[in-house]
Protein backbone atom coordinates (compact mmCIF):
# COMPACT_ATOMS: atom_id res chain seq x y z
CA UNK A 1 0.00 0.00 0.00
CA UNK A 2 1.31 3.79 -0.70
CA UNK A 3 2.74 5.83 1.78
CA UNK A 4 0.31 8.40 1.60
CA UNK A 5 -2.42 6.44 1.60
CA UNK A 6 -1.00 4.08 4.91
CA UNK A 7 -0.52 8.00 6.22
CA UNK A 8 -3.88 9.02 5.63
CA UNK A 9 -4.76 5.97 7.22
CA UNK A 10 -3.51 6.70 10.51
CA UNK A 11 -4.76 10.34 10.42
CA UNK A 12 -8.20 9.12 9.60
CA UNK A 13 -8.39 6.95 12.47
CA UNK A 14 -6.67 9.19 14.99
CA UNK A 15 -9.17 11.76 13.91
CA UNK A 16 -12.24 9.88 14.39
CA UNK A 17 -12.37 8.45 17.98
CA UNK A 18 -8.96 5.85 18.20
CA UNK A 19 -7.18 6.90 21.16
CA UNK A 20 -4.32 3.97 21.35
CA UNK A 21 -2.72 2.20 18.48
CA UNK A 22 -0.48 -0.86 20.16
CA UNK A 23 1.07 -3.63 18.04
CA UNK A 24 4.33 -5.46 16.97
CA UNK A 25 5.61 -3.90 13.73
CA UNK A 26 5.00 -5.45 9.74
CA UNK A 27 6.80 -3.94 6.83
CA UNK A 28 3.24 -3.99 5.26
CA UNK A 29 2.10 -0.99 7.11
CA UNK A 30 5.59 0.68 7.70
CA UNK A 31 4.12 4.19 6.93
CA UNK A 32 1.50 4.01 9.18
CA UNK A 33 3.44 2.99 12.07
CA UNK A 34 5.91 5.98 10.93
CA UNK A 35 3.21 8.14 10.88
CA UNK A 36 2.16 6.98 14.62
CA UNK A 37 5.61 6.83 15.54
CA UNK A 38 6.38 10.93 14.29
CA UNK A 39 3.24 11.75 16.26
CA UNK A 40 3.90 9.78 19.62
CA UNK A 41 0.66 8.06 19.54
CA UNK A 42 2.48 3.97 18.95
CA UNK A 43 3.04 2.05 21.87
CA UNK A 44 5.30 -0.98 20.48
CA UNK A 45 5.46 -4.34 22.77
CA UNK A 46 7.24 -6.93 22.82
CA UNK A 47 4.86 -9.52 21.21
CA UNK A 48 1.36 -8.95 19.68
CA UNK A 49 -0.44 -11.06 22.79
CA UNK A 50 1.32 -8.10 24.72
CA UNK A 51 -0.67 -5.76 22.41
CA UNK A 52 -3.59 -7.06 23.27
CA UNK A 53 -3.65 -7.60 26.67
CA UNK A 54 -2.47 -3.53 26.86
CA UNK A 55 -5.60 -2.77 24.42
CA UNK A 56 -7.82 -4.75 27.00
CA UNK A 57 -6.96 -2.32 29.50
CA UNK A 58 -7.49 0.32 27.45
CA UNK A 59 -10.78 -0.36 25.96
CA UNK A 60 -12.10 -1.70 29.27
CA UNK A 61 -11.34 2.05 29.99
CA UNK A 62 -13.36 3.14 27.40
CA UNK A 63 -10.58 4.27 25.52
CA UNK A 64 -10.87 3.04 21.74
CA UNK A 65 -7.66 1.17 20.29
CA UNK A 66 -6.50 -0.63 17.43
CA UNK A 67 -4.00 -3.21 17.45
CA UNK A 68 -1.15 -4.14 14.40
CA UNK A 69 0.67 -6.90 13.92
CA UNK A 70 1.97 -9.43 11.03
CA UNK A 71 -0.38 -12.15 10.44
CA UNK A 72 2.50 -14.58 11.94
CA UNK A 73 1.72 -12.54 15.27
CA UNK A 74 -2.04 -12.99 14.56
CA UNK A 75 -1.44 -16.92 14.61
CA UNK A 76 0.41 -16.16 17.87
CA UNK A 77 -2.81 -14.69 19.24
CA UNK A 78 -5.72 -17.27 18.82
CA UNK A 79 -5.87 -18.04 22.29
CA UNK A 80 -5.38 -14.40 23.44
CA UNK A 81 -8.35 -13.54 21.03
CA UNK A 82 -11.04 -16.34 22.29
CA UNK A 83 -10.26 -16.52 25.73
CA UNK A 84 -9.99 -12.70 26.53
CA UNK A 85 -10.91 -10.43 24.13
CA UNK A 86 -14.17 -13.07 22.75
CA UNK A 87 -14.63 -14.47 25.86
CA UNK A 88 -15.45 -11.15 27.91
CA UNK A 89 -16.29 -9.17 24.62
CA UNK A 90 -14.03 -6.37 24.68
CA UNK A 91 -13.92 -4.66 20.95
CA UNK A 92 -10.63 -3.70 19.35
CA UNK A 93 -9.73 -3.24 15.76
CA UNK A 94 -7.11 -5.30 14.58
CA UNK A 95 -4.97 -4.59 11.49
CA UNK A 96 -3.15 -7.26 9.95
CA UNK A 97 -0.62 -7.74 7.58
CA UNK A 98 -1.11 -10.03 4.99
CA UNK A 99 2.50 -11.28 4.73
CA UNK A 100 2.19 -14.75 1.80
CA UNK A 101 -0.07 -13.36 -0.08
CA UNK A 102 2.11 -13.22 -2.76
CA UNK A 103 4.24 -16.36 -3.65
CA UNK A 104 7.16 -14.28 -4.15
CA UNK A 105 6.60 -13.33 -0.54
CA UNK A 106 9.83 -14.75 1.68
CA UNK A 107 9.34 -18.94 2.30
CA UNK A 108 8.46 -18.66 5.96
CA UNK A 109 5.40 -16.25 5.00
CA UNK A 110 3.67 -18.88 2.48
CA UNK A 111 1.95 -21.09 5.13
CA UNK A 112 0.28 -18.88 7.10
CA UNK A 113 -0.48 -16.66 4.23
CA UNK A 114 -2.72 -19.18 2.55
CA UNK A 115 -4.95 -19.79 6.08
CA UNK A 116 -4.89 -16.42 7.34
CA UNK A 117 -8.59 -15.62 5.89
CA UNK A 118 -9.81 -19.02 6.98
CA UNK A 119 -8.57 -18.95 10.30
CA UNK A 120 -10.37 -15.58 10.64
CA UNK A 121 -13.76 -17.13 9.31
CA UNK A 122 -13.27 -20.00 12.16
CA UNK A 123 -12.58 -17.54 14.87
CA UNK A 124 -15.89 -15.14 13.57
CA UNK A 125 -14.05 -12.22 13.44
CA UNK A 126 -15.90 -9.74 10.52
CA UNK A 127 -12.80 -8.65 8.34
CA UNK A 128 -12.12 -6.76 4.66
CA UNK A 129 -8.86 -6.46 2.71
CA UNK A 130 -8.32 -2.71 2.23
CA UNK A 131 -8.40 -2.08 -1.39
CA UNK A 132 -5.89 1.19 -2.01
CA UNK A 133 -9.27 3.69 -3.25
CA UNK A 134 -11.61 3.48 -0.91
CA UNK A 135 -9.95 2.92 2.10
CA UNK A 136 -11.83 5.55 3.96
CA UNK A 137 -14.99 2.98 3.38
CA UNK A 138 -12.79 0.10 5.01
CA UNK A 139 -12.08 2.26 8.12
CA UNK A 140 -15.59 3.44 8.34
CA UNK A 141 -16.71 -0.07 8.25
CA UNK A 142 -13.78 -0.73 11.11
CA UNK A 143 -15.26 2.18 13.16
CA UNK A 144 -18.58 1.23 13.03
CA UNK A 145 -17.70 -2.06 14.51
CA UNK A 146 -16.32 -0.94 17.36
CA UNK A 147 -18.74 1.68 17.99
CA UNK A 148 -21.25 -1.54 18.04
CA UNK A 149 -18.51 -2.76 20.59
CA UNK A 150 -17.73 -5.64 18.02
CA UNK A 151 -14.19 -6.75 17.46
CA UNK A 152 -13.13 -6.97 13.77
CA UNK A 153 -9.65 -7.04 11.12
CA UNK A 154 -8.87 -5.27 8.65
CA UNK A 155 -6.29 -6.45 6.13
CA UNK A 156 -3.28 -5.05 4.75
CA UNK A 157 -2.08 -7.20 1.39
CA UNK A 158 2.08 -6.98 0.71
CA UNK A 159 2.01 -6.48 -3.09
CA UNK A 160 5.08 -5.47 -3.30
CA UNK A 161 8.23 -7.31 -3.52
CA UNK B 1 2.10 -17.34 54.59
CA UNK B 2 0.39 -19.17 51.98
CA UNK B 3 -1.38 -17.34 48.72
CA UNK B 4 -4.60 -16.77 50.50
CA UNK B 5 -3.74 -15.56 53.65
CA UNK B 6 -1.48 -13.10 51.41
CA UNK B 7 -4.19 -12.13 49.42
CA UNK B 8 -6.52 -10.91 52.37
CA UNK B 9 -3.57 -9.26 53.91
CA UNK B 10 -3.28 -7.12 50.87
CA UNK B 11 -6.91 -6.36 50.34
CA UNK B 12 -7.32 -5.07 53.73
CA UNK B 13 -4.64 -2.50 53.10
CA UNK B 14 -4.96 -1.25 49.78
CA UNK B 15 -9.06 -0.59 50.02
CA UNK B 16 -11.44 -0.24 46.82
CA UNK B 17 -9.27 0.25 44.10
CA UNK B 18 -8.59 -1.87 40.66
CA UNK B 19 -6.76 -5.75 40.28
CA UNK B 20 -5.88 -7.14 37.72
CA UNK B 21 -5.91 -11.16 38.90
CA UNK B 22 -4.17 -13.39 37.26
CA UNK B 23 -6.12 -16.77 36.02
CA UNK B 24 -5.60 -19.60 38.11
CA UNK B 25 -5.89 -19.89 41.74
CA UNK B 26 -4.78 -16.22 41.72
CA UNK B 27 -7.87 -15.29 40.95
CA UNK B 28 -10.08 -17.65 43.46
CA UNK B 29 -8.48 -16.62 46.30
CA UNK B 30 -9.10 -13.12 45.36
CA UNK B 31 -12.92 -13.58 44.20
CA UNK B 32 -13.25 -16.03 47.76
CA UNK B 33 -11.36 -13.45 50.15
CA UNK B 34 -13.03 -10.30 48.42
CA UNK B 35 -15.35 -10.24 45.90
CA UNK B 36 -16.06 -6.31 44.85
CA UNK B 37 -16.46 -4.60 41.12
CA UNK B 38 -13.17 -3.27 40.73
CA UNK B 39 -11.74 -6.84 40.85
CA UNK B 40 -11.47 -8.17 37.10
CA UNK B 41 -10.74 -11.65 37.30
CA UNK B 42 -8.68 -13.64 34.63
CA UNK B 43 -10.21 -16.98 33.85
CA UNK B 44 -7.55 -17.71 30.94
CA UNK B 45 -5.32 -16.14 28.25
CA UNK B 46 -2.20 -16.74 31.16
CA UNK B 47 0.85 -14.29 31.17
CA UNK B 48 -1.08 -11.63 30.44
CA UNK B 49 -2.27 -9.70 33.76
CA UNK B 50 0.83 -7.67 33.74
CA UNK B 51 -0.22 -6.16 29.97
CA UNK B 52 -4.06 -5.83 31.14
CA UNK B 53 -3.02 -4.00 34.16
CA UNK B 54 -0.69 -1.84 32.02
CA UNK B 55 -3.37 -0.62 29.90
CA UNK B 56 -5.63 0.26 32.44
CA UNK B 57 -2.89 2.19 34.78
CA UNK B 58 -1.92 4.44 31.86
CA UNK B 59 -6.02 4.87 31.40
CA UNK B 60 -6.60 5.49 35.01
CA UNK B 61 -3.70 7.99 36.50
CA UNK B 62 -5.25 9.02 39.59
CA UNK B 63 -5.59 5.26 41.05
CA UNK B 64 -3.07 3.05 41.93
CA UNK B 65 -3.83 0.11 40.02
CA UNK B 66 -2.58 -3.37 41.72
CA UNK B 67 -1.79 -6.21 39.63
CA UNK B 68 -2.10 -10.06 41.26
CA UNK B 69 0.49 -11.93 39.00
CA UNK B 70 2.46 -15.55 39.63
CA UNK B 71 5.55 -16.68 39.33
CA UNK B 72 4.67 -19.05 36.43
CA UNK B 73 1.86 -16.40 35.02
CA UNK B 74 4.49 -13.60 34.16
CA UNK B 75 7.26 -15.91 33.04
CA UNK B 76 5.36 -16.59 30.00
CA UNK B 77 5.00 -12.59 29.72
CA UNK B 78 8.94 -11.54 30.79
CA UNK B 79 8.70 -9.14 27.65
CA UNK B 80 5.74 -7.09 29.24
CA UNK B 81 8.40 -6.15 32.04
CA UNK B 82 10.08 -3.87 29.58
CA UNK B 83 7.29 -2.52 28.72
CA UNK B 84 6.31 -1.34 31.87
CA UNK B 85 9.65 -0.52 32.80
CA UNK B 86 10.15 1.89 30.10
CA UNK B 87 6.91 3.58 29.97
CA UNK B 88 7.23 4.08 33.72
CA UNK B 89 3.67 4.35 34.87
CA UNK B 90 3.91 5.89 38.35
CA UNK B 91 0.09 4.18 39.69
CA UNK B 92 1.19 0.89 38.55
CA UNK B 93 2.04 -1.83 41.84
CA UNK B 94 2.66 -5.62 40.28
CA UNK B 95 2.69 -7.97 42.96
CA UNK B 96 3.75 -11.51 42.14
CA UNK B 97 2.96 -14.25 44.47
CA UNK B 98 5.91 -16.83 44.23
CA UNK B 99 5.71 -20.24 45.35
CA UNK B 100 7.70 -21.56 42.68
CA UNK B 101 5.36 -23.75 40.95
CA UNK B 102 2.64 -24.11 38.67
CA UNK B 103 -0.07 -24.42 41.24
CA UNK B 104 -3.63 -24.40 39.61
CA UNK B 105 -2.40 -27.30 36.98
CA UNK B 106 -0.73 -29.72 39.97
CA UNK B 107 2.28 -28.03 41.04
CA UNK B 108 4.82 -28.12 38.49
CA UNK B 109 8.07 -26.50 39.48
CA UNK B 110 8.53 -23.04 37.34
CA UNK B 111 12.43 -21.74 37.33
CA UNK B 112 12.28 -19.27 40.34
CA UNK B 113 14.28 -21.26 42.96
CA UNK B 114 17.24 -20.70 40.46
CA UNK B 115 16.32 -17.10 39.07
CA UNK B 116 15.23 -14.36 41.17
CA UNK B 117 11.87 -12.17 39.30
CA UNK B 118 13.53 -9.59 42.11
CA UNK B 119 16.61 -8.95 39.78
CA UNK B 120 14.87 -9.44 36.41
CA UNK B 121 12.43 -6.12 37.99
CA UNK B 122 15.30 -4.34 39.30
CA UNK B 123 16.82 -4.46 35.67
CA UNK B 124 13.96 -2.91 34.03
CA UNK B 125 13.57 -0.16 36.49
CA UNK B 126 11.05 -1.65 38.97
CA UNK B 127 11.59 -0.69 42.33
CA UNK B 128 11.58 -3.88 44.20
CA UNK B 129 10.75 -5.96 47.34
CA UNK B 130 10.95 -9.27 48.77
CA UNK B 131 8.65 -10.41 51.13
CA UNK B 132 9.05 -13.36 53.23
CA UNK B 133 6.70 -13.07 55.70
CA UNK B 134 3.42 -11.31 57.26
CA UNK B 135 4.86 -8.76 59.23
CA UNK B 136 7.15 -7.85 56.02
CA UNK B 137 3.95 -7.35 53.62
CA UNK B 138 2.10 -5.26 55.96
CA UNK B 139 5.46 -2.89 56.67
CA UNK B 140 6.19 -2.83 52.90
CA UNK B 141 2.15 -2.15 51.81
CA UNK B 142 2.51 0.78 53.65
CA UNK B 143 5.57 1.79 53.08
CA UNK B 144 4.54 2.22 49.23
CA UNK B 145 1.62 4.08 49.57
CA UNK B 146 3.25 7.20 48.78
CA UNK B 147 6.11 5.89 46.59
CA UNK B 148 6.05 6.07 42.83
CA UNK B 149 5.69 3.18 40.56
CA UNK B 150 6.29 0.85 38.66
CA UNK B 151 6.85 -1.37 42.03
CA UNK B 152 7.24 -4.90 41.96
CA UNK B 153 6.72 -6.57 45.25
CA UNK B 154 8.06 -10.43 45.17
CA UNK B 155 5.77 -12.16 48.15
CA UNK B 156 7.37 -15.84 48.99
CA UNK B 157 4.35 -17.75 49.82
CA UNK B 158 3.94 -21.40 50.54
CA UNK B 159 1.12 -23.89 48.53
CA UNK B 160 -1.82 -24.19 50.23
CA UNK B 161 -4.07 -27.59 50.62
CA UNK B 162 -7.19 -26.25 50.62
CA UNK B 163 -8.68 -24.50 46.94
CA UNK B 164 -10.21 -21.56 46.86
CA UNK B 165 -14.01 -21.83 44.79
CA UNK B 166 -13.88 -20.94 41.07
CA UNK B 167 -14.92 -17.14 39.93
CA UNK B 168 -18.96 -17.94 39.58
CA UNK B 169 -19.80 -14.58 37.46
CA UNK B 170 -20.03 -14.97 34.03
CA UNK B 171 -17.15 -13.33 32.31
CA UNK B 172 -19.27 -10.41 30.17
CA UNK B 173 -20.33 -9.62 33.64
CA UNK B 174 -17.12 -9.48 35.38
CA UNK B 175 -15.95 -7.11 32.32
CA UNK B 176 -18.86 -4.64 32.47
CA UNK B 177 -18.53 -4.40 36.12
CA UNK B 178 -15.15 -3.44 36.38
CA UNK B 179 -15.68 -1.14 32.96
CA UNK B 180 -18.32 0.57 35.08
CA UNK B 181 -16.30 1.40 38.14
CA UNK B 182 -13.49 2.56 36.42
CA UNK B 183 -15.52 5.03 35.47
CA UNK B 184 -16.29 6.40 38.86
CA UNK B 185 -12.89 6.99 39.25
Amino acid sequence: MKEKIQRNIFNYFSKNGINNFVGVPDSTMKYFIKEGLEQKKILITTREEEAIGIGAGFSMSKSPTIIFMQNAGFGNSISTITSLIQMYEIPLIFIIGWRGYKKTDAPEHLGFGKIQNQLLKILKIPFKVFSENEWRFYCDWALNNLEKNNSCALIIKREHE
Amino acid sequence: MNRKEAVSIIVNEIGDVPIISANGFISRDLYETCDKDKNFYMIGSMGLASSIGLGVALKNPKVKVFIFDGDGNILMNLGSLTTIGSLQPKNLVHIIFDNNSHESTGGQPTHTNKIKLEDIGKSVNYKTYTILSKKDLIFNLKKIKNQKGPIMLVVKVKKSKKISTRVEIEPEQIRKRFTNSLKLI
